[in-house]
């Protein structure tokens, strides 16, 4: 079954075309990264599949469902949603960020809250307040927050960007792992972190996808070194595939 | 818990202070006869005179805290305070005019309208000033929100040099302006306590929402809230309240700014206890505030508003250096 949609998207800001009639189509289960140089439309198409931001044309459907007839507490409870920068307003606790995610689903919050705590090992922080967590530890925190309903879809842009390579690993093996029961789709910045951790890559460039297909035939495809404008040598070693990019 | 109570005993001994303090001090043992129904002058002002304009002026203080987490809340910004966002402004416009115009509704029924229409329609000017501006952020709201509160107290001027005569005492709008809780008498403080009540009631609805507001717009919309709405509803109820506050105690500066900030100290950012705890910290200030006016230069009276002015100001911006500090 088609968990998520997307029909002949178009975005357009200020004269500039970010999404140019954009079509695709996510079963239920896996993991997708989405790649493609600056500006090629990765956040945007991620914020208009999670109904954030809506498109200029074309739709997005959630199942059978349009994205834009849902109510606000379905899209929530169906749809999280990971941004590049999470900061927010008031220096909450960390127990009550999580609450604040759990409660999102109508039902009563604590025992979501148990869970996400057990899961992202949040006991020793949860009465530490936001303004005093590392990278690493506001990564978890979040992860906690935005899973805490369990939704069927996770859309997450680039949330691992500014961590250290251990942390960005976590996450970003986190995200993925995520695919094997749920969907998860990932706007992923390093492209070997995707390639290795992703069931399917989507490459995108100036809002359109270019290439979408399994990682390891995506890898081979000329068309990734066309995209971000570099040579690739291809690497095979015995975790797969690992890129080098030239001028 | 220890906080709340801590709150309630400093709020219990405000009160006492309040009704004890004036140009003739009253002394525990006064205060102890008066509430026993003693038939005394002395006593009978107490009751009838003191201790309702102190509650008055604590039930002010908590509507001006309450209005001021909301607005907090809402801008999602320490600094927004129903002063510098204009509404305060816009409900003493409101005011002025219920003073001065004859209108074809009684004043008692004016002035808490027009309070209220000013207060909204002030706040939804500043908010569409910033947007056409293109600077929705805290510093273009704050800078929309001076323009519009000077263009406000200008026309106040205006009116107020324009429209007084003999037979509307320009006494009376000045004292407002200024800030000052009058004595109500006791079903007019009962109506004070239902509107109270009602203002904490309808803020606590909004509890929740405006922590997830809290998140950043982005994260409240994939939370399911729809922004724009939410944000027109808070702003709302943050005028009613507001009104309500300057419906009966006038301009009162600083205390919707500070209130919350002490509260958000005392019991976190979180709405559901920061709202109440607001209140309670409005409430202790202004009745510290209109003690310090009736008694620090008997027997004159110094307009409330100027106490918290000069008060709140150098005390707000020590908060402030304390919280840059750290």
């Amino acid at each position: 079954m088609t968990a998520i949609s997307a029909d002949k998207l178009v975005v357009r800001r200020g004269g500039a075309t970010l999404l140019d009639s954009l079509s695709l189509a996510a079963p239920a289960t896996g993991s997708i990264a989405v790649i493609g140089p600056n500006g090629a439309g990765k956040s945007t198409l991620l914020k208009v599949l999670a109904g954030i931001e809506r498109p200029t044309s074309g739709q997005v459907r959630i199942g059978d469902r349009d994205l834009a007839a849902l109510t606000g507490s379905e899209r929530a409870r169906t749809i999280g949603f990971l941004p590049q920068h999470f900061e927010p307003h008031w220096d909450l606790g960390v127990a009550e960020l999580v609450r604040l995610g759990a409660e999102r689903s109508g039902q009563p919050a604590g025992e979501a809250a148990q869970r996400m705590s057990r899961t992202f090992e949040l006991a020793g922080l949860e009465r530490r307040r936001w303004s005093t967590l590392s990278g690493g530890e506001r990564a978890r925190v979040l992860l906690a927050t935005v899973l805490a309903v369990d939704p069927p879809l996770l859309l997450a842009d680039e949330p691992a960007a500014a961590l250290d390579i251990g942390h960005r690993l976590d996450v970003i093996a986190a995200l993925a792992h995520r695919g094997r029961e749920r969907l998860s789709i990932v706007v992923v910045h390093d492209l070997d972190l995707a390639f290795r951790f992703f069931d399917r890559v989507i490459l995108l460039d100036r809002g359109r996808i270019v290439a979408h297909g399994s990682a390891d035939d995506l890898i081979k495809d000329s068309r990734l070194d066309d995209v971000f404008g570099v040579r690739f040598e291809r690497l095979s070693t015995e975790q797969g595939w690992l890129l080098s990019a030239r001028r | 818990m220890r906080t709340w109570s801590l709150l309630t005993a400093v709020l219990a001994a405000a009160i006492v202070l309040g009704v004890a303090a004036g140009h003739d001090w009253a002394s525990p043992a006064d205060l102890w006869r008066a509430i026993d129904g003693d038939k005394s002058l002395r006593s009978r002002l107490l009751v009838d005179w003191r201790i309702p304009r102190v509650l008055a002026a604590g039930l002010v203080g908590a509507l001006l805290g309450l209005g001021g987490a909301i607005y907090q809340g809402v801008f999602r910004n320490p600094l927004a305070e129903p002063y510098l966002l204009g509404s305060a402004g816009g409900a003493a416009l409101g005011a002025t005019v219920a003073l001065l115009v004859p209108l074809l509704m009684p004043q008692s029924l004016a002035l808490p309208l027009l309070a209220f229409a000013g207060a909204w329609g002030a706040t939804v000017l500043v908010i569409g000033i910033s947007r056409v501006a293109g600077a929705v952020d805290a510093a273009g709201l704050l800078l929309a929100g001076v323009a519009v509160a000077a263009i406000l107290s200008a026309l106040r001027s205006f009116l107020m040099l324009a429209l007084s005569d003999e037979t509307v005492s320009l006494q009376v709008v000045l004292s407002w302006v200024l800030g000052g809780v009058q004595t109500p008498t006791w079903s007019a403080l009962g109506l004070l306590v239902l509107i109270t009540a009602a203002c904490l009631g309808l803020s606590l609805l909004l509890a929740q929402r405006l922590d997830v507001l809290g998140l950043g717009e982005t994260m409240a919309i994939s939370f399911g809230m729809n922004v724009p709405r939410f944000v027109a509803l808070a702003v709302l109820a943050g005028s009613v309240v507001v009104a309500a506050a300057v419906a009966f105690g006038g301009l009162v500066a600083f205390v919707g700014l500070a209130s919350p900030h002490i509260a958000r100290w005392l019991v976190g950012p979180l709405h559901r206890p920061l709202l109440p705890a607001a209140a309670l910290v409005g409430a202790i200030v202004v009745i510290v505030a209109d003690a310090i006016a009736r008694a620090a230069l008997p027997p004159a009276e110094i307009p409330l508003g100027l106490v918290t002015a000069i008060a709140g100001g150098p005390f707000f911006i020590l908060l402030l250096a304390r919280r840059l500090r750290t």
